[in-house]
């Protein structure tokens, strides 16, 4: 199958997206729903990229695409920008998250308490080889035992109290002035915001147009230009001062009779980052759909960082916000496939006519003193 | 007779975790680090089954060195019972049978992250501490071959003139935890991110110090009785963190480094960050036996090696 016949070769299209699906397991119901229930966060952070809350359709976009994560954000983004908008959803605050998880690395123990939560953060990575050969006695005789699980509570004593909705760390950080005030903002019609999915973004960007932006970002770009920004490209020595993994419900307002009611729930997570290189704390904060840890670190990291006055990438908005858009960087990417014969003959053109003239020259550009 | 009689029970991991030919390269960079205080030694890093940036450089160290007959102590910002501590213990203990306490006089390698515990450190004892970043001249200098160049130069300029600049700006060093260090005169050191109360216990210390970055790749060690000077002006001291007035809300103490925990209803209460330590004053004051060592700062906090910290 030749790359030129792809010119217009419809069966050559044909054939090679037979070719994919026969690479990979028959697309079935069975294949999307085991994705859905099995791969929880994979199926997050597609939602996350993709920026629509739909599990079922982000499972169905990594079975169609066998996991290629880029083609799937794609596929889950094209239907995002057929629908409509009915509605705008109340605001979501704080005190209304039902939290499952909630670390501050800033202080030992925070009113409300830490709560662990679901995490992997403290396992020991070892690969359960056991689970491969379950019939070959003698390795699972070897194997690593099985972590036990008990409860830390004596018998008859009531379980520690658990605050669903925990207040900010940083509310007590302002009660003690080391945070500025939250600034007063009236009440703001949702219609109004600024909406990255209908207006282009413009730099300095609206805050709303980078929350956003951060929100949807690709979370490898994110990571990497956080990553570069903490380990040694950064101004700030930023810590996380709350992490939070929790469901939100989405509340509307009922068109008639005006009340407020849950039309469902959203897994979120958010990231408070803050930095004590001054005479004040300051924030850095990233929010997204899904529980998506790295992307929630790195991107509060950014966010406190994008407007130092430093040369570095990870320190301008428009670099940061522009080069982690996952469905724009991997769709560029990917476009260097298609074919380039004819830029690539201009160029060549160029390239040899200015070979020809360096060849008759009579000197080298070096000699000529 | 069969090839699997033949053949050693399948382990799944050597002892240690680690394979004998990483052991035996961390075993030779740890003993030329020691004979150049405070300079960083290249390793492979080898990934181990905890996160990346999670301790991985203290463990590969802390698993190199521990035999059966050791006894391990291990703690995450003083505390032994934070999660991170206990399951980095956890892992060791799996990997290596080692005893383990929670008693600084009573372990023989103590791995830490960001503390030194408060009851001094004794020779033969040896204290591993994790490392986040080793390069201290990372802030003035990110590039990691310029840097190398600053060291073997011992041109240290940038790091003078960064605290000048701190002292301009806002009247006093805002270097938090991390404090640089010159060992033995000559190279600039990371103490890692150990707060500055800890890092004159560095200064002609009795125990070895072993510091290992594993997501950066390098190790250096403080061996005993090494001269170990925070950078200061000859006007202008390096200070340790103000622990005056801050009372421990369980055993009492007073003058150790303390734990801020905020209340809800505003302002804060203060714990003993070094939990085997509050452990063993709480024990005493129960009237059970409790053997205390002496500490690093006393009761009035002053320093137990009097002129190490000028500006008392």
């Amino acid at each position: 199958m030749a790359y030129v016949a792809a010119r217009g070769g419809e069966a050559a299209i044909l054939q090679s997206e037979q070719l994919h699906q026969l690479l990979n397991a028959p697309l079935s119901l069975a294949t999307v729903r085991m994705i859905e229930a099995s791969l929880p966060y994979l199926v997050d952070r597609v939602m996350g990229e993709g920026s629509l809350y739909a599990p079922e359709l982000a499972a169905l976009a990594l079975a169609q695409t066998g996991g290629d994560l880029y083609e799937a954000v794609l596929l889950l983004r094209a239907y995002r920008s057929t629908q409509p908008r009915l509605a705008y959803a109340e605001p979501v605050t704080q005190t209304e998250l039902l939290t499952v998880r909630r670390i501050s690395a800033s202080f030992k123990d925070i009113p409300g308490g830490q709560i662990l939560g679901p995490s992997l953060d403290y396992s020991h990575r070892l690969l359960r080889l056991d689970l491969l050969d379950q019939d070959n006695q003698e390795h699972s005789a070897s194997a690593p035992p099985a972590a036990t699980v008990s409860s830390d509570a004596p018998a008859g004593e009531a379980p520690p109290s658990y605050d669903p909705s925990p207040l900010a760390v940083a509310d007590w950080q302002r009660s003690e002035g080391l945070l500025a005030a939250v600034p007063e903002v009236p009440p703001t019609d949702p219609a109004s915001l600024p909406d990255l999915t209908r207006e282009p973004a413009d730099f300095p960007a609206p805050r709303a147009h980078r929350l956003q932006a951060l929100a949807r970002a690709d979370t490898g770009g994110v990571l990497a230009l956080g990553y570069a920004s903490m380990r040694g490209y950064g101004l700030a020595h930023p810590t996380v001062n709350e992490l939070r993994l929790a469901y939100a419900d989405v509340r509307l307002r009922h068109p008639v009779t005006g009340e407020a009611f849950s039309i469902g729930r959203v897994r979120v997570s958010q990231c408070e980052v803050v930095n004590t290189q001054a005479t004040e704390l300051r924030l850095g904060y990233t929010a997204t759909l899904g529980w998506n840890e790295v992307k929630c670190i790195a991107g509060a990291m950014l966010d406190l960082e994008m407007d130092a006055p430093q040369p570095h990438p990870a320190h301008s908005e428009e670099f940061v916000l522009y080069h982690t858009e996952p469905v724009e960087a991997s769709g560029f990417c990917i476009h260097y496939k298609l074919p380039h014969y004819v830029t690539f003959q201009s160029g060549l053109d160029a390239l040899r006519e200015a070979r020809a003239t360096a060849a008759d020259a009579p000197t080298e550009p070096g000699d000529a003193q | 007779m069969s090839l699997a009689s033949l053949a050693h029970p399948r382990q799944d991991f050597s002892y240690g975790f680690l394979d004998a030919f990483a052991k035996r390269e961390l075993r030779r960079r740890m003993l030329k680090a020691i004979a150049i205080p405070g300079f960083q030694v290249p390793y492979a890093s080898r990934e181990l089954p905890i996160a990346r940036g999670w301790g991985t450089g203290g463990l590969q160290v802390t698993l190199s060195i521990v035999s059966p007959t050791d006894t391990l102590k291990v703690i995450d910002q003083g505390a032994d019972d934070s999660v991170n501590a206990a399951n980095l213990r956890r892992f060791i203990a799996r990997m290596t049978s080692v005893a383990t306490t929670t008693d600084t006089l009573a372990a023989t390698v103590i791995q830490s992250r960001h503390r030194v515990p408060e009851e001094r450190l004794r020779e033969g004892q040896v204290l591993v501490l994790q490392v986040p970043d080793p390069e201290p001249l990372r802030q003035v200098q990110p590039d990691s071959s310029r840097a190398r160049e600053m060291h073997a130069d011992a041109d240290y300029a940038q790091m003078w003139l960064t605290l000048y600049e701190q002292l301009v700006r806002f009247g006093r060093f805002m270097q938090g935890a991390s404090y640089p260090v010159l060992v033995h005169g000559r190279y600039l050191m990371s103490p890692s991110p150990i707060p500055r109360w800890d890092t004159p216990a560095l200064h002609q210390a009795a125990h070895l110090t072993l510091l290992s970055a594993g997501r950066e790749k390098r190790l250096y060690a403080v061996p005993p009785y090494t001269d170990v000077r925070p950078i200061e002006f000859e006007d202008v001291f390096f200070q340790v963190e103000n622990m005056a007035g801050r009372i421990c809300m369980l055993t009492g103490a007073r003058n150790k480094f303390m734990d801020e925990l905020p209340v809800a209803e505003g302002g804060s209460q203060f714990r003993l960050s070094d939990t085997g330590y509050a452990a063993k004053l709480l024990r005493r004051a129960r009237g059970d036996a409790a053997t205390l060592g002496a500490t690093y700062f006393d009761d009035e906090g002053h320093f137990y090696q009097p002129g190490v910290i000028r500006a008392e």
